[in-house]
């Protein structure tokens, strides 16, 4: 196995990466070798895809089939190796019905069908160690000491960007969402990747491309939360339990949730959110459930000792799962492209299960007092008093904005985003996004100029929220974003932050601060690129880039 | 060496940890389940703070390492003297097995094979643990005897289900304590009181190697939960079960093996009977004589589980690292008799 997608990458050997039996995140060797298999078949794929879109003949499923699967890699996904040898099989068939169909419709359209690379032509062994033994050709870092690091860095921040707007993409579909734009740049990314490209300016203009394609994701996700669910606005959310028979709702699909609500309508059931799912609460139409009671818990990271101490089902809807505790481990539940061998998979048609297990565990015994946080402050709200907010930003009265975007993770060097928020000036407002912001958003950090200071954008899928807000900003001091009062300080864990990144830089967003260590596949070369073009800077010490953020904007 | 282990709200727990083992294992192995994710240094889930004694930390991430003095990573911390750790959880919040303590009702008494007895009970629901059966398939319960300070420990056939039930397979010794009684004055409706789930004879479901599960006589109860739980999560990994019994009759019905080679379609079975009688034309000889054969013929070095009485398990070891198969690929559980 090699793996080097996530910020919490083994940074032990010569090469950083996880490279043993088992990642950091605790995917194995088979599952990760799997997983890097899948990823070439769907690069075949893509490689007949693409041509059928440009053909106009687009294959609804496979396109479907790419996001989903692809979705299923991302770090804390899936970590079920049966799954993988299922679809590694049905990608397969997929690939076989798409080069039919790209054949058929390029004699129709009068074409010759192209000769397109292995990655097309691939046929998967019929057992696991054959598949095993294929594996190497299908790793990230294949043809290295030929094309050299650089090379595999660059595609790497392709693919794993192509993985973030994946999982985007896919969240708006389940959502009812769909845009023949983005199946076709999925597609022609895959396509891409597929060509093995060694051109280092061909590489770069791709990752950018590809920014842009996951500005148009973002767009139709944030279309199809507002569509299905309302407008985000200010909601207070009770954090504390109340008596009763419960169920959990981690990840970050909120499709899953209303299934979720609706099946235990009027059954004595309350249901809390977990993690990235608190931003549900401000959305009107998912507010209006009498029985979605509060949040329990905070970031992805306590989840085992959370997940141990909560007295019903847990429901995880996606990332970020960590090896369940044998404590919980018959109580927690997984949907969409979630896996972990030995747990139960539901969707939205039997959902019955849980139902009888939130019953047949003992529930919350009491209520506890009540307490609250404040969310939702999403684009609507923030530009709905951008008056004040100019106002406040020509009086004087608010000097700067941060904004503290992404993931949290385990490590303690997460500390950064915190004291970062609690030092941030009392002339300043602080808007989060992600769920770095467990960390600090039960802190008091009172108001200003009639807002308050602290700005609950929502999930890291809201990064498109925060751009409307900087650009409206933007409008109205007749600026670009660039000059603006603001500063970005990024905390990435995993890909759908790669593609994130990828959408600022492609916006021509300057001098982020990214951190908290900067991605393992990037090479010094590439980081100077990086420096040099974008003014992306590292973190340092939050106190002393605070400092800096506010001597430069002065 | 003795690790004091002090939570955030001052609880100290006690755990031996001997020369060479990392504070995290030792914690487990004493019953205590701190957070922890890669155990290899990197992911700092384990971050904890040394406050007395001397200790060596092993090679680990540097930014997952905690600031300050004492600082370390549990999964990569060996103590060299008495230790006293810091951890940054909360008592309740530890992971523990204090094991439950639960009430059931008998709700099926059938012959299962000659000299044995498929035992249903319905636990009671309960405000601490709920009405669910929840444990992991190769666990165990420990019974009570009605009005009599004797315990029995029996393993568990069936899956960890929300409707409460725990079936049993239990073979009926000759002046056995709580087996006579089964045999003779147990009825249906009646309570037991239990302990339990226990135990850690649990599938290894990571290892990419195919299986062999070994049963001798009673032994089957786990292996029937284990193979069961392949087939309810699908997973294909190559299984190959040995079920010996002394005599034919001893072997579950049929039908029992024949439902699961259906859930299971990549089953092979190796039936060896010890004392055959005429007309039998399978395998003759131990569970372990068979897993010899079985060893010698396959091509890669399988997971062992074997379950059975302690004879039966020493020959099973035996064969197994006659065969070459590591200690670490081997699982035993014990039936009692
Ligand atoms: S996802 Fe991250 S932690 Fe897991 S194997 Fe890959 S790089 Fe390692
Ligand atoms: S923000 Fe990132 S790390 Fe946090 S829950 Fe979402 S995906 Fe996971």
């Amino acid at each position: 196995m090699f793996c080097f997608q996530c910020e919490q990458t083994s940074r032990d050997g010569a090469t950083a990466g996880c490279a043993g039996a088992k990642g950091v995140c605790g995917k194995d060797e088979v599952t990760a070798d799997l997983q890097d298999l899948l990823i070439y078949e769907l690069k075949g794929i893509g490689q007949y895809t693409h041509r059928l879109h440009k053909l106009g003949k687009p294959d609804a499923d496979a396109d479907r089939f790419s996001l989903y699967a692809l979705f299923t890699t991302l770090t804390n996904v899936n970590f079920n190796r049966a799954r993988f040898t299922d679809m590694i099989a049905e990608a397969a068939t997929i690939r076989d019905r798409v080069a039919k169909a790209y054949e058929v419709e390029a004699a129709a359209a009068g074409k010759i069908p192209a000769m397109l690379g292995a990655a097309a032509h691939y046929q998967p062994a019929g057992d696991l160690s054959g598949l095993l033994a294929q594996a190497p050709v299908a790793s990230v870092r294949a043809g290295v000491e030929k094309v050299g690091e650089d090379v595999i860095g660059l595609r790497s921040l392709i693919l794993y960007g192509l993985k973030g707007v994946a999982a985007y993409a896919h969240h708006a579909e389940v959502l009812g969402e769909e845009r023949e734009e983005i199946y076709a740049g999925v597609a022609k990314a895959l396509d891409f990747l597929a060509s093995d490209s060694t051109d280092i300016e061909a590489l770069l203009g791709e990752a950018l491309e590809l920014g842009k394609l996951n500005y148009t994701v973002m767009e139709t996700l944030d279309a199809a939360n507002t569509g299905n669910f309302g407008t985000p606005t200010p909601t207070a959310v009770r954090t504390t339990p109340v008596a009763g028979k419960c169920i959990l709702v981690s990840g970050h699909d909120f499709g899953d949730l209303r299934a979720i609500l609706e099946a235990t309508k009027d059954q004595g059931i309350n249901v809390y959110t977990h993690g990235e799912v608190l931003p549900a609460h401000a959305y009107p139409k998912l507010h209006a459930y009498p029985h979605l009671v509060g949040n329990y818990g905070g970031a992805w990271q306590n989840q085992q000792i959370e997940f141990a101490a909560f007295p019903g089902p847990i429901v995880m809807t996606s990332n970020c799962l960590i090896e369940p505790q044998p404590s919980y481990r018959n109580r927690i539940f997984t949907m969409g492209p979630v896996g972990w061998p030995g747990l139960k998979h539901l969707t939205h048609n039997d959902l019955g299960i849980l139902v009888q297990a939130a019953k047949a565990t003992p529930g919350f015994a009491t209520t506890a007092p009540e307490k609250q946080i404040l969310i939702g402050f999403a684009r609507d709200t923030v530009l709905g008093v951008a008056g004040t907010v100019v106002e406040a930003v020509k009086s004087g009265a608010v000097k700067h904005f941060f904004l503290i975007g992404g993931c949290d993770g385990a490590a303690p060097g997460r500390n950064y985003y915190t004291d970062f928020a609690d030092n941030a000036p009392q002339d300043t407002v602080v808007l989060t996004l992600g769920c770095g912001k467990y960390r600090f958003n039960t802190h008091d950090f009172g108001t200003i100029g009639g807002l308050p200071r602290l700005l609950d954008v929502g999930q890291c899928n809201d990064t498109y929220s925060a751009i409307q807000i900087a650009l409206a900003l933007a409008n109205a001091f007749n600026c670009g974003v660039n000059e603006l009062p603001l500063t970005l300080v990024i905390s990435w864990f995993e890909q759908k932050a790669a593609a994130v990144l990828l959408t600022l830089l492609a916006l021509g967003v300057r001098n982020i601060r990214l951190g908290p260590s900067l991605p393992a596949f990037l090479t010094p070369n590439l980081i100077n690129v990086l420096v040099e073009k974008f003014g992306i800077q590292p973190v340092t010490d939050a106190k002393a880039d605070i400092q800096a953020a506010l001597t430069r904007a002065a | 060496m003795d690790v004091t282990i002090v939570t955030r709200d001052g609880a100290r727990l006690g755990v031996p940890c001997a020369e060479g083992q990392n504070v995290l294992a030792a914690a487990e192995e004493a019953g205590l389940y701190l957070p922890s994710m890669c155990r290899e240094g990197s992911c700092g889930m384990c971050a904890a703070h040394v406050t007395e004694g001397a200790y060596e930390m092993g090679a680990c991430a540097e930014g997952a390492l905690p600031k300050g003095e004492g600082g370390v990573l549990l999964c990569r911390c060996l103590a060299l003297s008495d230790l006293v750790v810091e951890v940054p959880v909360r008592d309740e919040q530890i992971g523990r097995h204090r094991v439950p303590e639960r009430r059931a009702v008998i709700a099926g008494l059938v012959p299962a094979g000659a000299g044995a007895l498929a035992v249903t009970l319905q636990l009671e629901a309960d405000e601490t643990y709920g009405a669910a059966a929840d444990f992991v398939p190769g666990q165990f319960f420990e019974m009570t005897l009605p009005g009599a300070d004797v315990r029995r420990a029996y393993s568990l056939a069936n899956l960890p289900n929300w409707d409460g039930r725990l079936e049993f397979i239990i073979r009926l010794v000759p002046g056995g304590r709580f087996s006579g009684w089964l045999a003779a004055e147990a009825r249906v409706g009646q309570m037991l009181e239990l302990r339990g789930p226990m135990g850690h004879f649990a599938l290894d479901e990571a290892s990419p190697r195919p299986r062999v599960l070994v049963a001798g006589g009673c032994g089957v109860a786990p292996i029937l939960s284990l193979l069961r739980q392949m087939a309810e999560y699908g997973d294909a990994t190559p299984v190959h079960l040995i079920y010996g019994a002394n005599r034919e009759a001893e072997f579950l019905p049929p039908h029992v093996l024949a439902e699961m080679k259906a859930a299971l379609p990549q089953l092979d079975v190796t039936y060896a009977v010890w004392h055959p009688e005429a007309g039998w034309n399978g395998f003759v000889g131990t569970a372990a004589e068979a897993l010899s054969v079985v060893l010698a013929s396959g091509a890669a070095v399988p997971d062992i589980y074997v379950c059975g009485p302690p004879r039966m398990l020493e020959a099973v070891e035996g064969a197994a690292l006659a065969a070459g198969v590591p200690a670490a690929q081997f699982f035993a559980e014990r039936v009692q008799s």
